[in-house]
């Protein structure tokens, strides 16, 4: 097998400026990636863009690679081979300072929300603004709380991530990584082990969230269908470590294809086997 | 199993020196360093002072019967002085170290990376070499030395209490060998080797930390292997650094 050059992949993201479900601007692009751990290959040869400005869904089986897409992006994750643009900035060839400065245009909100168990929910939300602004006590305060108050946790200011709820800290992450007005938000199974009612109010935190902030993009990883096709505006869907489908919340209740619909409606029959 | 033997070497050698490098680039993190000097240096000190309190003892009484069968127990100050300087302070407070904090910091870090803690730094654009790896890589090399010291001090104030007051040699027959025997450049030999196995015990234990995996299991394998890998490569060290720099230093 032949791998494309650096100069066929840059070419081909030029092809990919616009996001041909919204007609937006592509904010971010994977071009032919490729990313195995050992000898298990994840993504092979994954081709997709995230449009500006909108809520774009990943949905797959567990394994097909979406959480490994994600990490991409912020440069957590090099690929073996392709490419990942954010904007105009091509993030393979990278040093790790320069991803440092393309990491602070994104806020990431981790499935089990990685909060540092160590600090207080303050300086978990406080830390990033520590780190990377010289802002005063009392503008730091006050940002902090103006965040514990938009996630609904001004209560457990003072308390450690152990003591709060799956939820709680779900929303503090949010919280953490909305703090310094990210142009990116990204998601990475909000959702996932939490009751159905917490589970509708963090949906409705990510929208919230997405339309306060004019300009933002979200990329948001669900294994809530019915979530995913309410709230975004593209849905992007993997198998097996490639694009298998993307379209609007409308084309994915419309299609008929086979693996679509084993997926929403989580049948056991289908060309997915378990 | 060469492979993984060279990928390990690697991994250790990329951290060890990237943690070197990052000594001298800002955020310098300060109050962290001082957080882990405490941590490391002032929380062994109880285990350090009753270590070496015993260990002064003990060598002196072993040695003492030994000196006394050809009447040299005037010897026994001076013996036990230049063991412990040399050898036993650094040796065994490196020993020390790697076991009481060396393994907490690998859990720690470990613990960090398992529960993507250490992702959430890169994702917040926070290095965590700088970060994690420096402020205990500096704190470990700066505070073995000074325990170190603590070492020698409360080791031959063991020693003496033992020889004066349990095996009633005079004052001056200890002190005087002492005097005589143990002179800067032992002190010094001690305090370079305690230099050396405290940023030994820093990188191995934020290595091990840092390259965790495998869950809470890993963060056990890790812990473990922390101090096993330190201890071993202390006391490898500790002859290397015998034959090859100290005994010059002395002359």
């Amino acid at each position: 097998m032949s791998w494309p050059t650096r100069a066929e992949l840059a070419a081909k993201a030029a092809q990919m400026t616009r996001d041909p479900v919204t007609g937006e601007v592509a904010a971010i692009r994977y071009v032919g990636v490729y990313k195995a751990f050992g000898t298990h290959e994840v993504l092979k040869g994954l081709s997709v863009s995230i449009p500006r400005g909108k809520i774009t869904a990943i949905i797959g089986r567990s394994g097909t690679g979406k959480s490994v897409t994600i990490k991409h992006v912020m440069g957590l994750l090099r690929p073996d081979q392709g490419q990942v643009w954010v904007g105009d900035d091509e993030l393979a060839a990278m040093s790790d300072r320069k991803l440092r400065t393309v990491r602070n245009r994104f806020g990431l909100v981790f499935q089990n929300a990685a909060l540092f168990d160590s600090m207080s929910v303050f300086d978990n939300i406080a830390f990033p603004l520590r780190e990377h602004t010289r802002m005063r006590r009392a503008e730091l305060q006050a940002k902090v709380r103006d965040m514990l108050a938009l996630v609904g946790v001004h209560h457990a200011e003072d308390k450690l991530p152990s003591e709060l709820s799956g939820g709680m800290r779900k929303r503090v992450g949010l919280a953490r990584a909305l703090v310094r007005d990210p142009e990116f938000l990204l998601y990475d199974e909000p959702t996932t082990g939490l009751d159905p009612i917490l589970t509708a109010a963090i949906d409705e935190l990510v929208v919230h969230t997405h339309h306060a902030r004019p300009g933002l993009t979200s990329v948001v990883i669900s294994h809530d269908m019915a979530a995913v096709l309410r709230i975004a505006d593209k849905v992007v869907m993997l198998v097996d470590g490639v694009l298998a489908h993307e379209g609007t919340p409308d084309y994915f209740h419309a299609s008929t294809d086979p693996l679509v619909v084993q997926f929403l409606t989580g049948s056991l029959h289908g060309p997915m086997k378990v | 199993m060469l492979l993984g033997f060279l990928e390990e070497l690697g991994r250790a050698a990329r951290i060890a020196s990237l943690g070197t490098v990052n000594v001298f680039l800002p955020p310098f993190r300060l109050g962290l360093i001082i957080h882990q000097m405490e941590f490391i240096g002032i929380q062994s000190l109880p285990i350090i002072l009753l270590s070496s309190l015993f260990t002064g003892a003990v060598f002196t009484y072993e040695s003492y019967e030994a000196f006394h069968l050809f009447g040299a127990q005037g010897y026994v100050g001076g013996t036990v002085g230049v063991a412990i300087t040399r050898e036993l302070a650094p040796t065994l407070t490196g020993l020390l170290v790697a076991g009481r904090a060396g393994s907490a910091i690998a859990a720690e870090i470990g613990s960090m990376r398992v529960s993507e803690q250490i992702d959430a730094l890169n994702a917040m654009a926070v290095d965590p070499i700088n970060y994690l790896v420096k402020p205990r890589l500096i704190a470990s090399t700066l505070t073995m030395p000074m325990l170190t010291a603590i070492f020698d001090l409360v080791g031959i104030l063991g020693s003496y209490l033992v020889a004066v007051h349990v095996l009633r040699l005079s004052p001056p027959e200890f002190t005087v060998r002492l005097q005589d025997w143990v002179d800067w450049d032992d002190v010094l030999a001690g305090l370079f080797k305690a230099t050396v196995f405290g940023f030994v015990v820093g990188a191995v234990a934020t290595y091990k930390g840092y390259y965790t995996e495998g869950g809470a299991a890993g963060v056990g394998r890790a812990t473990t292997t922390s101090v096993v890998v330190a201890s071993v490569v202390i006391l490898i060290l500790n002859f290397f650094i015998a034959y090859f720099v100290t005994s010059s230093v002395s002359g």
